[in-house]
């Protein structure tokens, strides 16, 4: 049966640890023998929305395995813009690609393109709902810092409404054991009500506070995320919160070792750039991870994962 | 009231359906979805209101003189009206009896509430919720993975 990979919800913890596993052995195999994995395979990138970070790495993730790329970086490109249905262009594309990235405006659009297609689908992110090879490398990222991330204390700050990388991210960290979650937004960025309902019956807490100082001062690691101007029906609302939280080195004064930085980036004022040059910014490292994490995930759904190395 | 006097009020069918302890004032939100089959184009309905019932107070009941009830129809009973009494009558006499129930999953039976939904883009596909967890008052969207409840998916069902 193929694979896919769709939504955290899918997942269990086992299956998210594996993952992690799995993307820690492909970063140890050299560059030269990674390029010959998958030879003559091909991915093909859907973007009916822009994303040159995300699609970058996928595309770099394949080519970097001995794979190539196709695929398109806006809907204006694609037969979309003829007035052809998402399903005609999901049946087409899987006649041309051993596996198909999609990220598209419209929630649901992966599941569906799951359900069409007889290739593998990964959801490179549907409108407001699901991101889940952004989640994995999050996960990814803190584990490679921290060596854990159960009982981790994280602070969340900025769009915590509309981001879907924050939605994902709380869903995958519902399952880890004593997660204690901060969340600092504009009243009218708050995390949606059902997420902190769904913290009931688990051993991961939420707690909304004040001030992203308070944040620094309670946690190990601080995820940022930009306020997302395409996100807001109405602009006025978006200039009120644009700037309502930016991080620079001297709030990192006195933070307890050891601290990091993340994001998912692009960042626009909510990191300053002194904050690059301290040893707490970890978020080009985490862009570099989404790389490795994107690749085994690549290898994992082409059924090619890297048998464990010998320690002999 | 006198059994007589109910007889007078609800006259027995000879061939067709009951359906029985509809929840008070739902009786016309039923009839509606009766009103959008075709295949009940021909059938003679007879809409009682606000009935006095034991069990559930007041209650709304249809008898629905016709050979089959669809199947489609019983689905959206269940999400408009859990736990209705569905009874097959033949001359005269209840030969079936069954109560329906909310089921966990149910397939194109309602639109998502989410707009932003990709099956709205793409009508042909089917929608599909399923229940969050057992006892759970909350249905998943299959696609959108939008959290809603059954009241709300009712306001969104499909003809």
């Amino acid at each position: 049966m193929k694979k896919d990979l769709i939504s955290i919800d899918d997942l269990t913890l086992e299956q998210i640890m594996e993952y992690l596993d799995l993307a820690a052995r492909v970063e140890s195999i050299p560059d030269a023998e990674k390029a010959s994995l998958l030879p003559g395979k091909l991915l093909a990138t859907l973007f009916f929305e822009p994303s040159t970070r995300t699609r970058l790495s996928f595309e770099a993730a394949m080519c970097r395995l001995g794979g190539r790329v196709i695929g398109f970086s806006e809907a204006a490109n694609s037969s979309t813009s003829k007035g052809e249905s998402f399903s005609d262009t999901i049946r087409t594309v899987e006649q041309y690609a051993d596996l198909i990235a999609v990220r598209h405006p419209k929630e649901g659009t992966a599941r569906l393109a799951s359900e069409i297609a007889s290739v593998p689908i990964l959801n490179a992110g549907d409108g407001s709902n699901q991101h889940p090879t952004q989640t994995l490398l999050d996960l990814y990222t803190i584990r490679k810092f921290f060596g854990k991330v159960a009982g981790l204390k994280i602070a969340l700050v900025g769009d915590l409404k509309y981001s879907r990388t924050i939605h994902s991210l709380c869903h995958a960290l519902l399952m880890f054991d004593q997660v204690s979650i901060r969340l600092v937004s504009p009243d009218s960025l708050r995390l949606p009500s059902y997420l902190m309902k769904a913290a009931a019956g688990t051993t991961t807490t939420f707690e909304e506070v004040d001030s992203l100082e308070e944040a620094i001062a309670q946690s190990d690691l601080v995820y940022m995320t930009r306020i997302q101007k395409e996100r807001f029906p109405d602009l006025v609302d978006y200039e009120k919160v644009k700037n309502v939280y930016c991080l620079d080195a001297a709030m990192l004064a006195d933070v307890p070792e050891p601290f990091k930085v993340l994001h998912p980036l692009p960042r626009v004022n909510e990191i300053s750039p002194d904050v690059d040059a301290t040893p707490y910014a970890g978020y080009f490292e985490q862009a570099r991870n989404g790389m490795i994490m994107r690749q085994a995930l690549i290898l994992d759904l082409l059924d090619a994962r890297p048998e464990p190395r010998s320690t002999i | 009231m006198t059994p007589r006097n109910q007889i007078l009020l609800i006259p027995k069918i000879e061939n067709g359906f009951v359906i029985d302890h509809i929840t008070a004032g739902l009786g016309i939100q039923v009839m509606a979805l009766i009103g959008r089959r075709p295949e009940l184009e021909e059938a003679v309905v007879t809409l009682g209101l606000n009935y006095k019932s034991t069990r559930m107070g007041r209650k709304d009941m249809i008898k629905l003189q016709a050979d089959l009830l669809p199947s489609r129809l019983m689905q959206m009973l269940a999400l408009v009206s859990p736990g209705v009494t569905i009874k097959h009558i033949k001359n005269f006499e209840v030969i079936e009896k069954v109560v329906v129930q909310v089921p966990e999953l149910f397939d194109n039976l309602a639109r998502c509430i989410n707009p932003n939904c990709i099956t709205h883009a793409e009508p042909h596909v089917s929608t599909r919720f399923k229940r969050l967890e057992s006892g759970s008052k909350y249905f998943k969207c299959a696609h959108c993975e939008r959290v809603c409840t059954l009241t709300e998916l009712v306001e969104h069902l499909k003809g």
